[in-house]
């Protein structure tokens, strides 16, 4: 239910932005000298063709009616389906999300363990140092080293078209694990944090104390003891962090050239091609929620003490 | 009388000046209507070449379009009526018409076009095809906008006299140079009359319409890739020599299309960005060229909203403080530019660069252009300065650093402060049009090298891009003059005497004049931009061959 009333909050936020934000889409269609040579009457005529030329309300109920019936429009410029580009584009972007967030847990995880039982520690020390780092570097700046850096030293590129991974795995793997390593370090930073801090809280509780006492190894005592109680956190700041690999892959394929769902959202913003712009941001307002209220169902799973009335 | 050696060697010196300038041929097109791209005798055919030009198009009307994100991915795919010879960029030459003729009172164009011709869905081509284009382009249907269509203003009737032959009636005579130059423009693709008819006019939609060229379309991935295949039917035998073409869509001047040409991902990268071309140009095996482009980067000053713009001393004053050798300078990483005044100052009929550098706002010492744009201010009654002058700034890294530059100079040579505001391209033309600014920097294109073009466009009174909304009744009157001067000689001495009036009174000032940065891997061959204009009329690939 609130996940419903938050997308339609979306929904209304994007469609009202997109039509009070300056600029004219003309300029994208036409170019800038067929758009200076455009008369009124040419304005009219091409305006009422891309359909906003109806009343705002109208234009909103148009759209919701469209998604009710799995329609996402189409660009106004070229005419491809909406559907199209996410079915193309959207694998690659979904690869980079999720193996981003492999990443920041293959990353996080231990290096947040590591600092927690090793308290300020070289180790700790230079954990820490190392997530404030990666949280302060921009994702898209670090994007454009690493190619630089391939490039210049190795004369490398990754492929610049899409290859999905049923097509060629490698060539595939070449093109997100970029921008995923980029996007997945800085959310291993805060993962890395956030896990120290919630180990540490744990691991100075009676029930770990009573597993030392009962003479447990250290590992057991994390992986069995502290660790599953130390995650909930966790967790939760995984599903809110997808939301910055979501705004983060915007910039991040826009620096590696991934010709994912995020550089398709960048263009479409520039081209002010509306139509591609508010049903992407929907989509990723619906993955964000999704994923979220999913986290919200696994705290039942994870401790048997959380039930949902 | 008497005649010293020094005298004597003055005036035989003048007599042969006189004779051989009375032999040069007078500026004007190159024309050669008896040559047609043929292929290179060594070339050899087949292979793939991957090309990598522009972001995609937003959508595939050519004719619609003003931009070489539609020219440069389909170009390929039509053909024109004339059109420039790949080997310099410049002559003009026979294409769909074998051949023409203008008649003596420069009224009547007649083509004879050629037999046999088909296009891709193996419809014959006949000069109702012509017709039907011409017709869109002279009088484009309602909600289609076509910015060659002022080129084409004398344009009368189109009678299709045969199913090979077609006339163009003129209402009035134009200059060779410009009518040829605007039936050479690459824009002006021929298509279909039956996919015209089919969609009303408007092509903005339909990705695939047929056409008559060298390659014929494949696939297409929106934002990523065309891949056009050799037409084998293709009128001009013999071309095109590459099997297929893959056409790459990148950002100009990116580090995404630098880093895949430098790592070989592509054979031929057109906008590239100076590092990269740079870095190509140290590479061995690989080519690099740099050309001149239709863009002049400008700033306007609104005359009806700011008083004190209105006053032409201000403005001069204005011109004379911009420093353009560093303005060049500050952006040489970012995109290569070139000093010029209110002409192309590659162009035959304006002032030859080392007259223009000796002139106030040209020079590489500024303190002299600083002084007397000080008085001007002193004389305009402006000696203190203005004050926050809104100064849009269209969204590139070449504007917003060049506006902080001019921000700085304007209030260091004339005390003049600005307040910039950046905003997106769809907002700059809509604040620009809208008189909603004091200055606006952005870069505007013309249709042809042509002054009469930029002339009308630029400085014409009802002007599309007269964003400053200036006028001059003498130079309106000029311009028309030389619209109706068919002598090239006179042409040249309008043009010049224009320049003058816009030194004095200038609607626009002058930032830099692009260049467009090229680069090949050697196995490419048949094709050297360094002496074409613009990017717009050279962009079919058919004589170009993988060695």
């Amino acid at each position: 239910m609130y996940a419903a009333v938050t997308l339609l909050g979306v929904s209304i936020s994007i469609f009202i932005i997109l039509r009070v934000l300056p600029g004219d889409p003309l300029v994208a269609i036409l170019g800038v000298e067929g758009h200076a040579r455009m008369t009124p009457a040419d304005r009219v005529h091409i305006m009422a063709d891309l359909g906003l030329s109806d009343p705002l309300p109208m234009q909103y109920v148009h759209w919701l009616r469209d998604i009710a019936a799995g329609r996402l429009g189409k660009s106004f410029f070229r005419g491809d389906t909406v559907s199209e580009l996410i079915a193309h584009r959207g694998p690659i972007s979904a690869e980079i999300g999720v193996l981003a967030l492999v990443v920041s847990w293959l990353v996080g995880l231990p290096v947040g363990i590591l600092s927690a039982f090793k308290p300020n520690s070289v180790p700790d020390g230079l954990a820490r140092a190392m997530s404030i780092l990666f949280i302060a570097i921009p994702g898209f700046w670090l994007g454009m080293l690493i190619v630089l850096a391939l490039l210049f030293w190795f004369g490398y590129k990754a492929p610049i078209v899409i290859v999905h991974l049923w097509q060629d795995p490698w060539q595939n793997f070449q093109i997100v694990i970029g921008p995923a390593v980029v996007l997945g370090l800085a959310q291993g930073a805060y993962i890395a944090r956030m896990s120290r801090s919630c180990l540490l809280e744990v691991i100075g509780e009676d029930f770990v104390r009573t597993a030392r006492a009962k003479g447990l190894r250290e590992g057991l005592v994390v992986m069995r003891h502290a660790l599953p109680n130390a995650l909930l956190p966790v967790i939760t700041i995984s599903g809110v962090l997808l939301g910055f690999v979501l705004g983060g892959s915007v910039a991040v394929e826009q620096a590696f050239g991934v010709p994912g769902l995020g550089r398709a959202l960048v263009i479409a913003v520039v081209e002010r091609d509306v139509i591609v712009v508010q049903n992407l941001v929907l989509l990723y307002a619906v993955i964000f929620v999704v994923v979220n209220a999913l986290v919200d169902l696994s705290y039942a799973w994870l401790d048997p003490r959380i039930r949902y009335g | 009388m008497s005649l010293d050696r020094r005298t004597f060697l003055k005036r035989t010196g003048a007599a042969g000046a006189l004779i051989l300038g009375s032999r040069l041929p007078a500026p004007g097109p190159a024309v050669a209507q008896d040559m047609t791209v043929r292929p290179d005798p060594a070339a050899k055919r087949g292979g793939t070449l991957r090309y990598g030009v522009h972001t995609a198009p937003t959508h595939f009307d050519v004719h619609q379009s003003g931009t070489v994100a539609n020219i440069g991915a389909q170009s390929p795919m039509y053909d024109t009526l004339l059109r420039r010879s790949p080997k310099d960029g410049q002559t003009i030459i026979p294409d769909l018409a074998q051949r023409w003729e203008i008649s003596p009172d420069g009224k009547k164009y007649t083509f004879y076009l050629r037999k046999g011709v088909k296009f891709h869905d193996g419809a014959d081509f006949t000069a109702d095809d012509v017709k039907a284009t011409y017709e869109r382009i002279v009088r484009p249907p309602k909600g289609v906008v076509i910015p060659r269509t002022p080129l084409f203003a004398t344009v009368g009737d189109i009678v299709v006299v045969d199913p090979h032959r077609i006339e163009f009636r003129l209402t009035e005579a134009r200059p060779k140079a410009y009518m040829l130059g605007a039936f050479a423009s690459g824009w002006n693709i021929v298509v279909r009359k039956k996919t015209l008819d089919e969609n009303q006019g408007n092509l903005r939609q339909v990705m695939n319409y047929p056409g008559t060229g060298p390659f014929k379309h494949v696939s297409r991935k929106d934002k990523e890739v065309w891949i056009q295949e050799r037409n084998p039917d293709y009128w001009n035998k013999g071309l095109p020599l590459v099997d297929r073409l893959e056409i790459y869509h990148m950002p100009p001047f990116s580090q995404e299309l630098g880093s895949a040409f430098l790592s070989g991902k592509l054979d031929y990268a057109r906008l590239l960005d100076p590092v990269s071309w740079r870095k190509g140009k140290e590479m061995p095996g690989v080519t690099a060229a740099a050309f001149n482009q239709s863009v002049i980067q400008a700033f306007w000053t609104n005359m009806q909203k700011n008083k004190a713009l209105a006053d032409p001393r201000v403005r001069r004053a204005i011109h004379l403080a911009m420093d353009r050798h560093t303005l060049v300078e500050v952006v040489k990483d970012t995109a290569p530019m070139q000093v010029g005044g209110f002409v192309y100052p590659f162009h035959e009929m304006s002032t030859p660069r080392a007259d223009l550098e000796k002139k106030l706002g040209y020079q590489k010492d500024i303190k002299p252009a600083v002084q007397e744009a000080r008085r001007l201010m002193k004389e305009a009654g402006y000696g203190n300065g203005l004050r926050n002058l809104d100064f849009v700034v269209r969204e590139a890294n070449t504007f917003k650093l060049w506006a902080v530059a001019i921000q700085a100079m304007l209030k260091e040579h004339l005390n003049i402060e600005s307040n910039l505001r950046v905003v997106q391209i769809s907002q700059w033309f809509e604040e620009a049009s809208g008189g909603n600014f004091d200055l606006a920097i952005s870069a505007i294109v013309s249709t042809l090298m042509d002054p009469s073009d930029l002339f009308s466009a630029w400085y014409g009174k009802d002007g599309p891009q007269n964003y400053s909304r200036w006028t001059n009744a003498p130079f309106h009157d000029l311009a028309n003059q030389m619209d109706r001067e068919l002598d090239d000689n006179k042409r040249r001495a309008l043009v010049r005497k224009g320049e003058d009036i816009l030194e004095q009174d200038p609607p626009l000032i002058p930032v830099a004049y692009e260049q467009i940065y090229d680069a090949w891997y050697n196995k490419v061959k048949g094709q050297n931009p360094s002496t074409y204009f613009g990017i717009y009329d050279v962009v079919r690939w058919d004589n170009v061959w993988l060695g």
